[in-house]
């Protein structure tokens, strides 16, 4: 019966779709709302975003609420901490700014508690381990921090809410965090050879907020001895109906798959050059991951395991999201120096490029808004 | 330990309950909580439907409104044991939010009132010579068993004697002479004081003054001296000083500042009076003020547009074959320098560029001595930002000697070059400070950060082997980089002074020492955008410039302010007693900084003269955005935003009014 309220959903009848994304110019402080019709994709409004004008605060993780009435904004830059904005998807107006970590990135709502959980990227200076800011969206108060590792990143929720994961670019560690109870749940380190063992650490048992930062000499810790990741993993995206997450190695160049019941790598698939952000089909067929070395995007048949590529506009492809039909994948293309930045629109069952359009520079974050016929 | 349900019945409820969360309220025994400080609370709270059927909730969690940073200061949750406890006194807002119950979220906001703990003591603090006919000032500290200090609780006070008269608002005169016990008593806890009240000893006062005419902005001293009825000097009297004045414009209100050391400073043309006082004793000394007609010419020399992309920092130098360059940033664009022969102001051209991977080069610097230039990176594609250190000693043909990404990934904001070093911004956090005696491999040789959580920094100026950053809310750092005022060196840069203001907002520092009065001065400008960012309409910029007196490195002092209304301060520079400073779409004021500073420098009418910097041929046209200011060999250089670098030059000559309206000039030197 689902499946076919979903075909029925889905089905043209000959009526046109048009399929709707707000999507981030990191390095121009702009987001832009884009109509795709199933031909064209065009920038309905580009939307300026932050506080200080001759700062560059770097607009980059994006996501929108279930109910689709507003869409969150994370400003990787503020004083020192980066922001998180709400917006009404009506308006596209700001309604609340709440401080967060630093460079705040990638975050998703979860359905089950509806908090928005936010990775704390830390691109900043010396690599200390960071956190997973944990918003009430509701009131836009940051309700605690949950200690992960170095260089969150790729904040995403499993299907039933319940979990939220991301993973630590430079620890090389997969996090798994339970939404209700706020704590990490279980660390996979994801390096196949790695020095330092975060995975037997109690993060948990950690008590950051009674650390004397202040006493650190961080200058003269021997940075070069901490381990840097192998792997350098910069997403993981939960599978619809498997107990599965797959994760991008952006150094090794390879997508990881883990079983979520053992907590263990099953498997290891090669991808083209700095595999970055990925997505998933809602029918858990296909991947969609951009390629950030190549300026390619690579759509993998799960079943088959066969990928076929496809040239993005431009170089530095970054973020992607399919559409709810399965039908599309929007992917945005940073571009380089002056370059405008470029939303890609991709056929995935016809592996074809298909539309695309120029926006802000820098184009990262994205999130899918609406899906109207 | 309050329980933590399972996965699998907290979605059993989730699918079971049909329930739509508008017809569910959530109820707590938090509602009209108190605790006291430090008690724990382990709050219960379910749902109730429209009919008043209870309903448990599957999970509950709390958190304070105030959010992750106050919550460890005034109430925190503990998740493992489900409890709440009280940390500091006061009315906080607890969210409770219940789970798994109904399609859409459950929450309400309850007040808890934490109360305060007992009083522990309180100190009254009296002056020591008080006078009849003189309110005391008194201060009063009261602090509980907890620790906490209490503002703004009223005491009840009480005297032992008629000589003091206490008003409804606590204020206290003496009026008789005599001895009175004052006593301060709150929650059955009190202190008592023995305040002597003596005769007022003045029979006259005298004042004089420094000054018997000024200008408008001149500190003029004023001082009093008391004598008895025969004629005797009493010396150490409280004064109080006060003024009053009159306009010579009926139109304007004549203004001022008066400090309790006696100095006064006017801001507008008129008669004024300046006053001490100690009790029934008065006397007044009249003081006439003046413009202060310091208004220059202030024209356009040269102006080379960037048309296409925002312009933002540069620098002028000379170069090893003795002729004036400048090079120039890009904002939010391809990465691009511009370089430009300036040797003639009036005719300034573009020599050279050089583009590297990034948005921004936000800033750009040229050591001492003409050969190396650094810029710095924002928005590279491989994220490694840093910085690009190029050789100049041709600026027709500038090359890449090496570039630094080291720590400085987030990308560098700011960064200034001071002997064979570098002073790099680390992403807002820190600076690192390299050694470039060989620019083609630049060593990190130390590093400075002011060590707090939160920290952040924006920029560092060097001057005199003291780094001056500026770091928001923590102000100004002064720190010996090779001065030997404290024993420090590139590196090991040690800091010995700091400065911190309300605003927080504290963006760029410029050390001077006054030339006319030997003070020493530190500017600090804001950066400030009020209402966000706006690509459609001007930018609203606010902030200005506090003028800090470092003569006391352990007690510096906030003495004036340059703030020009409508508009908000950016970079700046001073030279001569001169200050240069772009105010964003304010233009580049020009404002006259001799003398001793106190007050508002604007409303004095210290401004020499403005340029607004926008050109018709601009990347906005005609609008001003002004960015930073430099003097270089008699003449202003400045860059804007929207018109890329541009010259101007501040006349000997006043401005020409041959083309206004008499009528509507402001008030000259009257006769």
């Amino acid at each position: 019966m689902k499946r076919l309220i979903l075909f029925l959903a889905f089905t043209t009848f000959g009526f046109s779709q048009n399929y709707y994304l707000y999507v981030a110019a990191e390095s121009d402080d702009t987001v832009s709302l884009i109509k795709f019709d199933g031909k064209s994709a065009t920038e309905l409004e580009r939307i300026p975003v932050g506080i200080k004008f001759a700062e560059t605060e770097g607009p980059h993780g994006l996501t929108v609420d279930p109910s689709g009435d507003y869409w969150y904004l994370s400003l990787a830059h503020g004083n020192p901490y980066g922001t998180l904005t709400k917006f009404s998807t009506q308006t596209n107006t700001e309604i609340a700014t709440t401080e967060l970590g630093y460079f705040p990135a990638t975050m998703e709502i979860s359905s089950l508690t509806g908090l928005l959980y936010c990775v704390n990227f830390k691109l900043y200076g010396t690599m200390t381990p960071s956190s997973v800011s944990v918003v009430d969206p509701q009131t836009m108060t940051e309700i605690t921090k949950i200690p992960t590792g170095v260089m969150p990143h790729g904040s995403r929720i499993s299907p039933d809410g319940r979990f939220q994961y991301s993973v630590a670019m430079m620890s090389g560690e997969l996090y798994e965090v339970d939404t209700v109870s706020l704590e990490v749940n279980r660390v996979l380190q994801l390096d196949n050879n790695h020095h330092m063992d975060h995975h037997s650490m109690n993060h948990q048992g950690m008590d950051h907020q009674g650390m004397d930062h202040q006493g650190m000499d961080h200058h003269s810790m021997n940075h070069q001895e901490m381990h840097h990741s192998t792997t350098q993993p910069t997403w993981v995206i939960p599978h619809p109906s498997d107990s599965k997450v797959y994760i991008a190695g952006n150094s090794s160049n390879e997508i990881i798959e883990v079983d979520t019941d053992s907590w263990e790598i099953i498997n290891r698939f090669k991808t083209g050059k700095g595999p970055y952000n990925i997505d998933i089909t809602s029918d858990g067929k296909k991947l969609v991951t951009t390629l950030k070395g190549e300026g390619k995007t690579e759509i993998k048949n799960l079943k088959t395991g066969k990928s076929k590529i496809v040239d993005n506009t431009t170089k530095v492809s970054h973020g992607v999201v399919i559409s709810p039909d399965n039908k599309y994948a929007f992917v945005t293309v940073e571009g380089i120096g002056g370059e405008p930045g470029v939303l890609d629109v991709i056929d995935i069952g016809k592996a074809k490029l298909v539309s695309s359009v120029k926006i802000g520079k820098q184009a990262g974050g994205i999130a899918f808004w609406k899906l109207e016929q | 330990m309050r329980t933590i349900l399972t996965l699998s019945t907290l979605l059993l409820s989730f699918s079971l309950t049909n329930l739509h969360s508008q017809d569910l309220f959530v109820k707590s025994d938090l509602q009209g909580l108190k605790l006291k400080i430090g008690e724990t609370f382990e709050p219960e709270t379910y749902a109730e439907n429209l009919k008043g059927e209870r309903l448990a909730c599957p999970y509950t969690f709390y958190y304070n409104k105030q959010g992750v940073f106050s919550r460890a200061k005034a109430i925190s949750y503990d998740r493992n044991k489900g409890e709440i406890q009280a940390n500091a006194p006061g009315k906080h807002e607890v969210v409770a939010v219940c789970l798994g119950l109904g399609d859409q979220r459950l929450s309400r906001t309850f007040d808890v009132e934490v109360g305060y703990a007992m009083v522990k003591e309180i100190t009254i603090t009296v002056p020591k010579d008080n006078y009849v006919s003189t309110y005391l000032d008194l201060s009063f500290d009261v602090v509980d068993e907890q620790g906490f200090e209490r503002d703004g609780q009223k005491l009840n006070l009480t005297s032992s004697s008629e000589i003091l008269s206490i008003d409804n608002t606590n204020n206290v005169k003496a009026i008789a002479s005599g001895t009175a016990k004052l006593t301060a008593e709150l929650d059955g806890v009190s202190a008592t004081v023995e305040i002597k009240v003596s005769e007022n000893p003045l029979s006259k006062i005298e004042i004089t003054s420094n000054q018997e005419v000024a200008r408008t902005g001149d500190v003029v001293r004023y001082t009093a001296t008391g004598f008895d009825s025969s004629g005797n000097e009493i010396k150490n009297l409280p004064f109080e000083y006060t003024f009053y004045g009159k306009s010579f414009d009926v139109s304007e209100s004549a203004a001022g500042t008066i400090l309790n050391d006696g100095r006064f400073v006017a801001e507008e043309p008129g008669n004024y009076s300046i006053s001490a006082t100690l009790g029934d004793i008065t006397s007044s000394k009249p003081l006439r003020v003046v413009a202060r007609d310091i208004k220059r010419e202030v024209y356009r020399v040269g102006n080379t547009v960037v048309p296409d992309k925002r312009t933002s920092d540069f620098w002028i130098f000379e170069g090893v074959d003795g002729r004036d360059y400048a090079v120039t940033g890009t904002h939010s664009a391809d990465g691009t320098a511009f370089f430009w022969d300036v040797t003639d102001p009036t005719n300034m051209k573009k020599i050279d560029s050089i583009k590297v991977d990034a948005r921004t080069v936000n800033d750009v610097k040229v050591s001492q001595d003409g050969t190396v230039a650094i810029i710095s990176r924002e928005g590279a594609s491989n994220r490694k930002n840093g910085i690009f250190i190029l050789d100049v000693t041709n600026p027709y043909d500038v090359k890449v000697l090496s570039e630094y990404t080291k720590n400085l990934n987030g990308g560098v904001h700011n960064l200034f070059i001071d002997n064979d070093h570098a002073y790099v911004l680390g992403t807002g956090e820190r600076y690192y400070i390299l050694n470039i005696e060989d620019p083609t491999n630049p060593v990190e040789v130390g590093m400075f950060e002011v060590g707090k959580e939160g920290q952040n920094i924006h920029d560092v100026w060097i001057e005199d082997g003291i780094a001056y950053s500026s770091n928001w809310r923590d102000g100004v750092y002064l720190v010996d980089v090779g001065n030997g005022i404290a024993g420090g060196s590139p590196s090991n840069p040690v800091p010995f002074s700091n400065y911190t203001y309300a605003s927080g907002a504290n963006h760029a520092a410029f050390p001077f020492k006054s030339k006319s009065t030997g003070t020493f001065y530190v500017v600090l400008c804001d950066e400030i955008f009020p209402e966000g960012v706006n690509l459609t309409e001007p930018e609203i910029t606010a902030g200005f410039c506090h003028f800090v007196d470092f003569t006391d490195l352990d007690n510096p002092v906030e003495v004036a302010k340059f703030e020009v209304p409508g508009t908000g301060s950016h970079n700046l520079w001073v030279d001569e007693d001169v200050l240069y400073v772009a105010m964003y779409g304010g233009g580049v004021r020009v404002v006259d900084i001799s003398g001793e500073l106190v007050g508002d420098l604007f409303r004095q009418d210290r401004e020499i003269g403005y340029t607004m910097t926008g050109s018709p041929n601009g990347f906005i046209q005609n609008a001003t955005m002004s960015w930073g200011a430099q003097v270089y060999k008699g003449y202003v250089f400045y860059s804007d935003m929207y018109s890329g670098l541009g010259v101007a030059k501040v006349s000997e000559d006043k401005p020409d009014t041959s083309n206004e309206n008499q009528y509507i000039e402001r008030t000259g030197i009257p006769d």
